[in-house]
């Protein structure tokens, strides 16, 4: 056997797993629309990474094979039939908004770094929003329950939080910009 | 409505399936659009992949001072809410705690050689697993439901596990051994849904979401997606899904990786140099010669006869001159022969025998037949014609390394040797348990990506 070969290469792969993980998980999320298929891609995108990850040639960029790997498995990817998804999501889409993604890629990063900054700034009741949202993984209608509101009271009131987001993150890039 | 306001509202389902179909043909349709749809669908995806550091996050920082002195001045009725908030968001932080460590479903009872790709359960022995999922890179671990079934999975896999009575297998094999307390225990696939009726049984999916099922004791009910009938499978049966139209469709330029040198003095032989070949022999040959097949099978079992499986590789040497030969190592690279269970075999010891000079040489790799092979099939080898040179081991579970292995033996047997063509003969030593048992697998000069089988020799200059 070699002797460490196998080793080191796989210290290398989770140094550099470790590094990217957001940034894979990102675009997963931004290309699928069930959170539950986008958890097992991202499961198997690590794992089909390492797999190939002999032909992953040292200092070339990550991310984007990474990315290239996770769009193919999002594009053969089989739904375990007794889940109905919402949504059915045509290829050309996932294609056209992945090619977008590549090519906004620096920005869209820089506004991962914004986004933290702006996501500490939200009050306390746009917090607990957000968190039964993401963080508890709550529907529209049972966010309506819990907090006894409607259904579109609840939507208008999350849609505003992740706009106030998206122009925190935008005025901060214009400001760190100029 | 316009399609910009469609964006946001598909991030919480707000779309008809209409609205949503309308949505994606614009956004491929109108590139500014696009980037919007992007830029706001960016944020949405951070906070879904981020959601997990969402409470320390906020844990770390207050909320902005302003929108709090708004409303403690003007709104004081909001201001008692967002105390209340803060309890609520303390209440429900505790109860998802709490849910956690009461939601247990199975444990963790045993990670041989483990290494785990980014899972989001713990993976330590004895860790109690909630329902989450499972990344086995390397190795095999096995888990014990609550409900008594116990699972163990083979790596490179996915499973996630879903309840004490319920698993799903995204890819890679498990091997499942249920008891009476755990009879109607699931395991989903993308494709079926197997339901144990008291049993042991085996199922693998491969990366295209096509699966298997073996059943090794008693009976397991199968509900494939694309039939409305379930069907019964007894011990000794198995069900082989459709087969996946193209192994890898990957776009990616496959190159083979180089045979890393041990050294300047060292010249590799493979068994595509020359007169050399290599092809594996199966008792019974159930399938015809298997000269020119990509994987060169190898498994020894009592269990089956017609399983048995041995690889020779014929060497020329020729190129070596009169050299002389100083050291010698053979490099094999394991590949996953896609049939046959891990779990069901324990670490494996393999024996390289060297096939002596004036024996007969099978050279017709395209026609071998073990029928025609002769002593190659020979339960005990003679040795007379068979030197028994070197051994390799194979742990259970381990990844598909590179395996290289010297011996003196091996050394002496080829100076000694005085043809340029040497045979070398591959045989598993170690039995298995069940013979759904691992087929042992190794790249043979076909192979598309992996090198094929190489003697590296190391002479010494001529004085």
């Amino acid at each position: 056997m070699a002797d460490n070969g196998p080793d080191q290469a796989a210290e290398n792969y989770l140094q550099l797993l470790n590094q990217h993980e957001r940034a894979l998980s990102a675009y997963v999320y931004a290309l699928v629309n069930d959170r539950h298929d986008a958890e097992d891609i991202i499961q198997s995108c690590k794992l089909t990474m390492w797999k190939q990850f002999a032909r992953f040639e040292a200092g070339s960029h990550f991310v984007a094979w990474a990315r290239r790997i996770a769009l193919h498995q999002i594009l053969n990817y089989r739904r375990s039939a007794r889940r109905k998804p919402l949504y059915s999501t045509d290829p050309a889409f996932i294609e056209a908004v992945a090619a977008e993604i590549d090519r906004e890629g620096e920005t869209l990063s820089a506004r991962s770094e914004a986004l933290q900054e702006c996501l500490r700034q939200l009050p306390e009741n746009q917090r607990r929003l957000v968190l039964l949202r993401y963080y508890e993984d709550h529907d529209i209608s049972l966010i309506a329950q819990e907090t006894e509101r409607t259904e579109a009271a609840v939507y208008k009131l999350l849609s505003r939080v992740r706009s106030a987001l998206n122009d925190c993150v935008t005025a901060r890039l214009s400001a760190s910009a100029t | 409505m316009n399609h910009r306001e469609y964006i946001d509202r598909s991030f919480d389902g707000q779309l008809s399936p209409g609205e949503w179909d309308a949505l994606q043909a614009a956004v491929i349709a109108d590139p500014d659009l696009r980037r919007e749809y992007v830029e706001r669908r960016w944020v949405h995806a951070l906070l879904e992949s981020g959601s997990e550091a969402l409470p320390s996050l906020f844990a770390g920082a207050s909320p902005a001072p302003a929108a709090r002195a708004a409303r403690a001045t003007s709104r004081p009725l909001l201001r008692l809410s967002a105390a209340a908030a803060v309890v609520f968001f303390c209440a429900t932080l505790f109860l998802v705690l709490d849910r956690r460590t009461d939601t247990t479903v199975a444990t963790l009872i045993e990670a041989q050689d483990c290494r785990w790709a980014g899972s989001d359960l713990p993976t330590v022995e004895g860790a109690g697993l909630a329902p989450g999922t499972l990344a086995l890179m390397e190795g095999m671990a096995t888990i014990r439901f609550k409900s008594g079934a116990t699972v163990t999975l083979e790596a490179p896999g996915v499973l996630v596990v879903e309840s004490a009575m319920k698993c799903r297998l995204i890819e890679g094999s498990v091997v499942a051994d249920v008891p009476e307390s755990a009879h109607g225990f699931t395991i989903d696939t993308p494709k079926m849904e197997v339901i144990d009726l008291g049993t042991r049984f085996g199922v693998t999916t491969t990366p295209l979401g096509n699966s298997n099922v073996f059943v090794f004791e008693g009976e397991v009910k199968v509900k494939e997606n694309a039939s409305p009938v379930a069907k019964h499978l007894f011990a000794g049966h198995s069900l082989v899904g459709a087969t996946d139209p193209q192994p890898d469709q990957d776009q990616e330029v496959r190159r083979s990786e180089p045979l890393p040198s041990p050294g300047d003095d060292w010249t590799p032989i493979s068994t595509a140099v020359g007169r050399g070949g290599d092809t594996y022999i199966r008792r019974g040959d159930a399938h015809g010669p298997t000269g020119g097949h990509p994987l060169l099978m190898v498994k020894h079992t009592d269990l089956a006869d017609n399983n048995v499986r041995r690889a020779l590789l014929t060497f020329d040497r020729s190129t070596l001159g009169s050299a002389r030969i100083r050291d010698a190592r053979l490099a094999l690279k394991m590949e996953s022969s896609g049939l046959g269970f891990s779990s069901l075999v324990p670490d494996s010891r393999f024996a390289i025998y060297g096939i002596t000079a004036g024996s007969p040489v099978f050279r017709d790799e395209v026609s071998l037949l073990w029928k025609n092979a002769g002593p190659l099939g020979d339960a005990s080898l003679s040795e007379s014609m068979f030197r028994r040179l070197a051994t390799f081991e194979i742990r259970k579970g381990s990844p598909n390394g590179l395996i290289e292995t010297r011996s003196d033996a091996l050394t002496e047997f080829l100076q000694s040797h005085p043809d340029e063509i040497v045979s070398l003969l591959i045989v598993r030593e170690t039995g298995e348990s069940d013979k759904q048992g691992l087929v042992h697998a190794f790249a043979s000069k076909e192979h598309p990506t992996s090198p094929a089988p190489t003697l590296w020799i190391q002479t010494a200059p001529l004085e």
